[in-house]
């Protein structure tokens, strides 16, 4: 009797590690639309080819979006589509259901047997919905598609249907199963579940978020190896292999393009790279002043330009550099006198042109960021112990010396680690402020790389561009990530610390 | 902390000393020289970043005229508030404030709790694989797919020209979760501990004990996450591509200060008499509207600026604290 309930306990947990995976899969593709089984209809007035189960679902209205326009001019029944909706719904709650019979499982007895209630449910809903789904399909059929024209209006028997037809299948098999054990068991008078759980349980709806926004942009980068046009499918007709990996080699007018950005984001990096002991020596100057209200009051405003937006510093920018800005009007209050200094009025300001660029970008960069860069020296200058000092000074040593053989000395590690951190991005620039400054004349001084993949992929990505700039985005990403771990294992080896 | 009397004591026999070899304290020529160029370069500096705010401002604050003919330079002339009512009647810019304090306010608070959750989860040492789930949340900082997948993937998710696509993606933040998982794990477990032992479970622990306690690194993180989204631009420019009502704050003063000129072309036609409409028109100029409303977009970073203060050094160690 006692072997026959072990074997009987041992199915029931196997069916249950099944039933969780087969819920995790089916959340995981609730946001795939390749999967969708609610896209029955295609063609330009048919539902969006981007359109995941999950949005048929929460949004009526984007999955009508399309086909309103067949509704309104071919009499296409709406009716279809309010079920279709309804199905979607009824399945997303089905599986809902069933990722909470899931989580209960994970408790006693008592869990259990509600969890089994739940996934039962769950697993009926399921199906509910892939049959509304067909229903609607098969209510589709009688409409007359080729008054629309096929290219225009098309039946679609999505793949969605049998993924989510099996997947639900199962699961109301499993749960079956699962609610049959569990019926006959005694419960215990309250719900309890192992601490391990309860903490998982609580920190799953953001596996989910971490999921979605982190982890399932990465299957975007499938959108490199096609001919790609918004709206249009990935299928095997338009898989192009590495095309676009060969074009950034062998077509003139890319290479030329990508080699001049590439030299804008070196460029500009490296000014960066080289002057980043710019915020050191800030600090360091800093503390050598003794007023304690001028140190203060010098770190407040300092500080102010690296919390306003680059938008807002390209307000300033024009405020005080346009044509008729601060230094115009200021340069005309006494014409004559500065003209003895040779300075005019340049009539068209100080922004345009592509004189210096990188210095400029370099410039108003450091104004921004110098006074919150350099608070990480103060904190660092702040520990140093004050022995060393007193230490020095009863030596003899002067300003000069205490900085050099103490200050630097004990701000040098935080120093390698921000340059090591600088150096692995090494190619993101951000795009902020270089989109906002560019204009006609400097954009071509300006154009850095991730300035470069927006421009390609979203401002003309209608042109086809947007599988190139995923190229070229995905391969920053992934050098990106070797230099970061390049200079993690330097920090290793060098002073025997991760960075991370 | 409180001095104590011993310390007093050594500060008051120091000053004493001082006072009687001031000969021996007193400054070289050479220290007189770096002083000056120091002071200088933070005088200089300094006003280097004020100056600008201050400009913008004295220019919103006069007399039109006087702006236009550019007279306005070190203080303000003719003063007035006019531009600033003026302001109601710039079309679009009523929505986009809502949706920049919504998406700020919004935005926040749930990243705020959700931050303090799973900082305070990822203490606990008993969860399910903890290890493994820490890691899959910390290295989602160190990489990330690129503009042009997340893009897609946000147009995929039904995010573009939607009002979520400000808040939803924001909630979970890396950086925030481990300055706060860093802070929880210096609150004595004692405190935990008893709490469990009377019979509280892991929620009730977090909401009455590890929230309350954890006030000083969560305003940073708020105040931190509030700057953020009051100052995003570039997720507003790709995806609410379709619906002009959803712009931020910053989106719509990029706008503006691209068009040139011809912003009265912006103006929504103003409703009350014409008369009325052609004195506002006259008195508005391109050049001031523009200046407005980027003053209307610094006040709220101004203000929450002392407060800041109290925080930003908090964060910054800690941020140096690895995770």
């Amino acid at each position: 009797m006692k072997e026959l309930k072990a074997t009987n306990n041992k199915v029931t947990d196997f069916s249950y590690v099944i039933l969780r995976i087969l819920t995790a899969f089916s959340v995981i593709l609730l946001f795939f639309p390749g999967v969708n089984p609610a896209r029955i209809l295609t063609g330009t007035f048919g539902i969006s080819k981007n359109l995941s189960l999950f949005t048929s679902a929460i949004s009526y209205e984007s999955l009508v979006k399309d086909v309103e326009f067949a509704v309104m001019r071919y009499d296409y029944p709406e009716y279809i589509m309010l079920i279709l909706c309804i199905a979607s719904i009824v399945l997303l709650a089905g599986i809902a259901f069933s990722v909470a019979g899931c989580c209960f499982s994970l408790g006693n007895i008592k869990c259990k047997k509600t969890g089994s209630k739940l996934s039962l449910v769950g697993g009926i809903l399921m199906v509910i919905g892939v049959v509304g789904i067909v229903v609607s399909y098969i209510l589709t059929k009688d409409f007359d598609f080729a008054s629309v024209g096929a290219s225009k209006f098309a039946l679609n028997f999505p793949t969605g249907i049998i993924v989510f037809g099996v997947l639900s299948a199962v699961a109301l098999l499993l749960s079956v199963v699962v609610a049959i054990a569990y019926a006959k068991q005694q419960a215990e008078e309250h719900y309890w579940m192992e601490s391990k759980y309860k903490l998982f349980l609580m920190f799953l709806p953001f596996i989910l978020l971490i999921f979605i926004f982190s982890y399932l942009p990465l299957y975007g980068w499938r959108y490199s190896f096609y001919e790609y046009y918004p709206g249009g499918t990935l299928s095997k007709d338009n898989f192009v292999g590495f095309k676009w990996f060969t074009q950034l080699f062998e077509n003139d007018a890319t290479r030329r393009d990508v080699i001049r950005v590439l030299k804008n984001t070196l460029g500009m990096s490296t000014i960066g790279i080289a002057t980043s002991w710019f915020a050191m020596a800030f600090a360091i100057l800093l503390t050598e002043i003794k007023t304690g209200w001028f140190r203060r009051f010098v770190q407040i405003f300092t500080t102010i330009p690296n919390f306003i937006s680059w938008v807002l510093v390209y307000a300033l920018a024009l405020a005080i550099f346009s044509s008729d800005g601060f230094i115009n009007n200021f340069i005309k209050l006494a014409p004559d006198f500065f003209e003895k200094l040779g300075i005019t009025a340049a009539s068209e300001g100080y922004l345009g042109g592509d004189s210096h660029s990188w210095l400029k970008m370099w410039a108003w960069g450091t104004w921004k960021g110098i006074g919150w860069s350099a608070i990480i020296y103060i904190a660092g200058i702040s520990g140093i112990d004050q022995q060393l000092y007193e230490a020095a000074t009863v030596d003899g040593a002067g300003r000069f010396q205490k900085i050099r053989h103490i200050t630097i000395p004990g701000l040098i590690p935080t120093y390698c680690v921000l340059l090591l951190m600088s150096i692995a991005g090494i190619l993101s620039n951000g795009m902020d402020q270089y989109l906002v400054f560019s204009n006609p004349q400097n954009e071509k001084t300006l154009e850095v790389l991730d300035l470069y993949v927006y421009n390609l992929g979203i401002a003309n990505g209608a042109q086809g561009t947007i599988p190139l700039s995923t190229v070229i985005g995905m391969t920053k990403s992934l050098i990106s990530v070797v230099l970061l771990f390049l200079a993690n294992t330097i920090s290793k080896l060098v002073r025997g610390e991760s960075i991370f | 902390m409180a001095k104590t009397k011993q310390e007093k004591l050594d500060l008051k026999a120091e000053k004493e000393y001082a006072k009687k070899h001031k000969k021996k304290y007193a400054l070289k020529p050479g220290d007189v020289v770096f002083n000056i160029v120091n002071y200088g370069f933070f005088g200089i500096f300094t006003l280097s970043c004020l100056f600008p705010f201050y400009y913008l401002f004295i220019n919103t604050v006069s007399n039109n005229s006087f702006v236009a003919k550019g007279m306005v330079n070190f203080y303000p002339r003719g003063f007035t508030v006019s531009n600033y009512i003026a302001l109601k009647n710039v079309s679009d810019l009523g929505s986009s404030l809502i949706v920049s304090v919504g998406r700020t306010v919004l935005g926040t608070v749930l990243m705020v709790l959700a931050s303090a959750l799973i900082g305070y989860l990822m203490t606990k040492q008993k969860m399910w694989k903890r290890k493994f789930w820490y890691r899959f949340l910390v290295i989602t900082m160190y990489f990330n797919a690129g503009t042009i997948p997340w893009y897609l993937n946000m147009v995929m998710l039904g995010l573009t020209d939607n009002f979520m696509a400000y808040i939803i993606p924001g909630i979970v933040a890396p950086y925030n979760i481990i300055l706060v998982k860093t802070y929880v794990e210096s609150i004595p477990a004692e405190l935990e501990e008893s709490a469990f032992i009377d019979g509280a479970g892991y929620f009730t622990i977090f909401k009455n004990i590890i929230f309350p306690l954890c006030k000083p690194i969560l305003a940073t993180i708020a105040i931190f996450g509030a700057v953020g989204h009051w100052n995003s631009f570039t997720d507003s420019l790709m995806l609410m591509q379709n619906s002009t009502n959803l712009f931020t704050l910053q989106h719509r003063l990029w706008i503006y200060l691209n068009s040139a000129s011809n912003l009265q072309a912006l103006m929504a036609n103003p409703t009350g008499g014409s008369a009325a409409a052609a004195a506002l028109q006259n008195a508005m100029n391109a050049k001031v509207i523009k200046y407005t409303i980027s003053m209307v977009s610094i006040i709220p970073i101004l203000m929450v600026y002392p407060f800041m203060m109290r925080y930003f050094e908090k964060g910054i160690m800690l941020g140096a604290v690895k995770g």
